[in-house]
């Protein structure tokens, strides 16, 4: 459906995207994963048609992605970054203008209106102006804002920044309701878990790179290792992160230690060490690793750092 | 066309919900004309200044003084003081050596003194000696403090000017000489002119020279004076030289000075308006709102021409009220002008509106845009003429006025309300204002498709 080859764009001097390329299949939700700077928002600025690529091209179905493509403009929605609505509109105008500019108007406008204000739970309160909204409430009609001419390819830029548990949870619900129904879906997110709980497929991307592509398990696949063993860094536990650093790898972070067996270490082998020093089994915790482990992995950084 | 509308209207119903622009649209107008109207005194039914304070000291103890003493009491623009207030309340006459400490004294009661001393008529040159102390703090008025006092003196007292030449001539031919001189005078103008030759002789010694007669007369036969033209009777030298004026443009304006004076305000006030809402872009800008609507099938430049529509359409119905408000508060013709009234506005606030997207254009903060904003609407306001006749400026100066769009608005809003031209008349003025629009609309698109307003 989208497809984007070796994309390069440059702000002067900076590289912000450096030879992306991506295959996106219709249906799919697609989670784009980075720090603060990574290119996210590049990415979906170039795929909206805000910004034209230094090199490299971008086709939707085919068709060439550009500015002046008004075919294009109708199959894609952008959910910007920031809450880009008007403050002092109600719910319902902000919707309504929106709505304008993509050619809906009447009957079939006002339906959709009230669908959309339905669906994230806004419609008792939308007549009032929505800088009095909650940031949650503001979000959630910066979602629907973008939904209302029923896009195919919907761009998502961190759509959850600033937003209380139960407002996350309604945009989480919606979009994968969305997506059920057929809504190809790019969400941008910095929260490894929102990637894990939303996307069917997994880009990390760092300093303009994609850096890896797949499935969560793809990914995960990827580590040299299968399981993380964390155990608290104290004197007590020095002597066993001793004898085991040689068989796998082994990192400390907030005095826990967190030890990534090799293939091929047995973890028997571990606990008959831990007995043996007399360290009792509740000290330890067994884990699947994480996309942050992933993330780790591949660029040695954390990636709330 | 649709998202056009669709821009248009959202802008007004941002425009709508905030009840600080409504009300410097619809109220603020009202405000500003009533303040500027006192401010310059336009509805005052005689213009100039009033009630100056002028110390006034009688040294001479020519009667003749005195009566110019009287004459400037009558000045409206003086208000003259002749008595020093002592600290018990109780006054005496002011005399020479009062005056200077008066004046240098923090809250002076007056600024400007006149000593009518010893010598006020002499032998040794012709003319009055007067003194005239100032404190001028102001230059405009010092002027007009002069000239209102060589005015009061050459109206009202001219045999003053008399008496000096009679002293003159007694310094050279000696008192028996100038006697026989007057006498000889008395007699050949009585047995021309008839009239008792003894009195003309005194007349002739005391300096009056039969002028004050003369006015008299010329008063009581009628003639120019009394249909009430620019003529001022008690005036000797609007008596020998005599100027009709006639007034051949804007005679039949109501409230001629508001009227001449409105324009400028009107455009100042829209440039300061519209620059205000064009900073909106920036707003808009920095909460993403160009990212949405760039995603949607919507251009930049319809993004631009919204805007210019949009402050153009404000610009119209700012100036409309504006003016309204001058109709109803400085009592100038409005209404019976209207439709070409409104054409002059809609060009322009389409002038005045281009500006405000230039400046968003070539801007890289609102702040920017604002201080911009005020030192150029400041400087085209200075050259343009709403401050102040464009005649008072040097002249390497006017050159630059004409390319103002205050200046060509001034130009139509006076061609409406002062000339009363009709749209022939007034279409160059409007082509001129559409090409300053369109030029600087050119600039602006051209710089907003590189500028940062929407990096
Ligand atoms: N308009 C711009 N001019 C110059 N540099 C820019 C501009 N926009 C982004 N950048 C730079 O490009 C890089 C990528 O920015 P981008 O906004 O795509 O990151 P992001 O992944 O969206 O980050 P965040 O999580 O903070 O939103 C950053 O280094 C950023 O500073
Ligand atoms: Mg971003």
């Amino acid at each position: 459906m989208l497809q984007l080859r070796s994309v390069t764009k440059r702000y002067g001097a900076l590289v912000a995207l450096h030879d992306v390329s991506l295959d996106l299949a219709p249906g799919e939700f697609f989670g784009l994963l980075g720090p603060n700077g990574a290119g996210k928002s590049t990415t979906m600025a170039l795929i909206a048609g805000l910004r034209e690529p230094d090199s490299g091209t971008l086709a939707l179905d085919g068709q060439p992605l550009s500015a002046a493509s008004s075919t294009a403009r109708l199959a894609l929605g952008l959910v910007p970054q920031h809450i880009a609505l008007y403050p002092e509109l109600s719910a319902e105008q902000n919707l309504r203008i929106f709505g304008e500019l993509y050619g809906l108007h009447g009957r079939e406008l006002r339906a959709r209106i009230d669908d959309a204000l339905t669906a994230v739970q806004l419609h008792e309160r939308r007549r009032e102006p929505i800088k009095q909204y909650s940031g949650g409430m503001q979000r959630r009609l910066n979602l629907v804002a973008a939904l209302l001419h029923r896009p195919k390819l919907l761009l998502c830029d961190e759509p959850t920044v600033g937003v209380d548990p139960q407002s996350r949870l309604a945009i989480f619900e919606y979009l994968e309701r969305c997506n059920r129904e057929g809504l190809t879906i790019i969400y941008s997110t910095h929260y490894m878990e929102e990637a894990t709980r939303l996307c069917s497929r997994i880009g990390i991307i760092d300093q303009g790179r994609i850096l890896a592509l797949g499935s969560l398990e793809e990914l995960l696949q990827r580590l040299p290792f299968e399981e993380e063993i964390r155990f608290p860094a104290t004197p007590a536990t020095d002597p066993l992160a001793d004898q085991i650093r040689p068989h796998g790898e082994l990192t400390t972070l907030d005095h826990q230690h967190r030890f990534r067996p090799r293939p091929d270490f047995r973890l028997s082998a571990f606990f008959a060490a831990a007995e043996a020093l007399g360290l009792p089994p509740r000290l330890f915790t067994s884990q699947r690793p994480t996309l942050e482990a992933v993330f780790l992995h591949l660029t040695g950084r954390n990636l709330r750092e | 066309m649709r998202p056009l509308l669709a821009l248009l209207r959202k802008d007004f119903l941002n425009f709508f919900r905030s009840k600080a622009a409504v009300s410097l649209t619809f109220l603020t107008p009202f405000a500003m004309i009533y303040l500027f109207g006192q401010i310059f005194g336009v509805n005052r039914k005689d213009s100039g200044p009033s009630g100056i304070p002028l110390a006034v000291v009688n040294a001479s103890g020519n009667p003749a003084g005195d009566r110019l003493i009287a004459a400037l009491r009558n000045e409206r623009s003086f208000r003259v003081v002749t008595e020093y207030v002592l600290p018990d309340k109780s006054r005496r006459p002011l005399t020479e050596a009062d005056l200077k400490p008066l004046m240098q004294k923090p809250g002076a009661d007056f600024r400007f003194a006149v000593v009518l001393p010893a010598d006020l008529v002499s032998d040794s040159s012709f003319g009055l000696h007067l003194k005239f102390l100032s404190n001028p703090r102001n230059e405009i008025e010092t002027q007009t403090v002069n000239g209102l006092l060589q005015k009061t003196i050459f109206s009202h007292v001219p045999e003053l000017l008399g008496q000096s030449l009679q002293a003159r001539a007694k310094k050279f031919l000696g008192e028996a000489r100038l006697d026989q001189f007057n006498r000889a005078l008395a007699g050949v103008v009585s047995s021309s002119f008839g009239g008792d030759r003894a009195e003309i002789d005194r007349q002739l010694a005391a300096g009056d020279f039969g002028i004050g007669e003369l006015m008299r007369g010329r008063r009581g036969t009628g003639g120019a004076a009394a249909d009430g033209k620019a003529e001022s009777g008690g005036d000797v030298f609007s008596q020998l030289v005599r100027i009709e004026t006639e007034q051949v443009v804007g005679a039949k304006v109501r409230s001629p000075q508001a009227t001449g004076l409105v324009g400028g305000w009107a455009i100042q006030f829209l440039l300061f308006a519209l620059s205000a809402s064009a900073t909106s872009l920036f707003r808009e800008r920095d909460a993403g709102l160009f990212q949405r609507l760039l995603a949607s099938p919507v251009t930049r430049a319809q993004i631009l021409w919204s805007k210019f529509l949009y402050g153009v359409a404000l610009g119209v119905v700012q100036l409309l009220v504006l003016f309204v408000a001058a109709g109803s508060l400085l009592g100038i013709e409005v209404l019976p002008y209207l439709p070409l009234l409104t054409l002059v506005c809609l060009f322009a606030a389409a002038a005045c509106t281009s500006f405000g997207m230039l400046l968003a254009a070539i801007s890289s903060s609102p702040e920017a845009a604002s201080g911009l904003a005020t030192f150029l609407i400041m400087l085209m306001s200075g050259i343009g003429g709403a401050w102040f006749p464009i005649s008072l400026l040097p002249e390497f100066i006017q050159q630059f006025s004409r390319l103002t769009l205050v200046y060509w608005s001034m130009e139509g809003f006076s061609g409406v309300l002062w000339a009363r031209h009709g749209l022939l008349q007034l279409l160059p003025t409007l082509g001129i204002l559409a090409g300053i629009t369109a030029i600087v609309m050119t600039i602006a698109v051209w710089r907003f498709n590189r500028g940062k307003i929407f990096g």
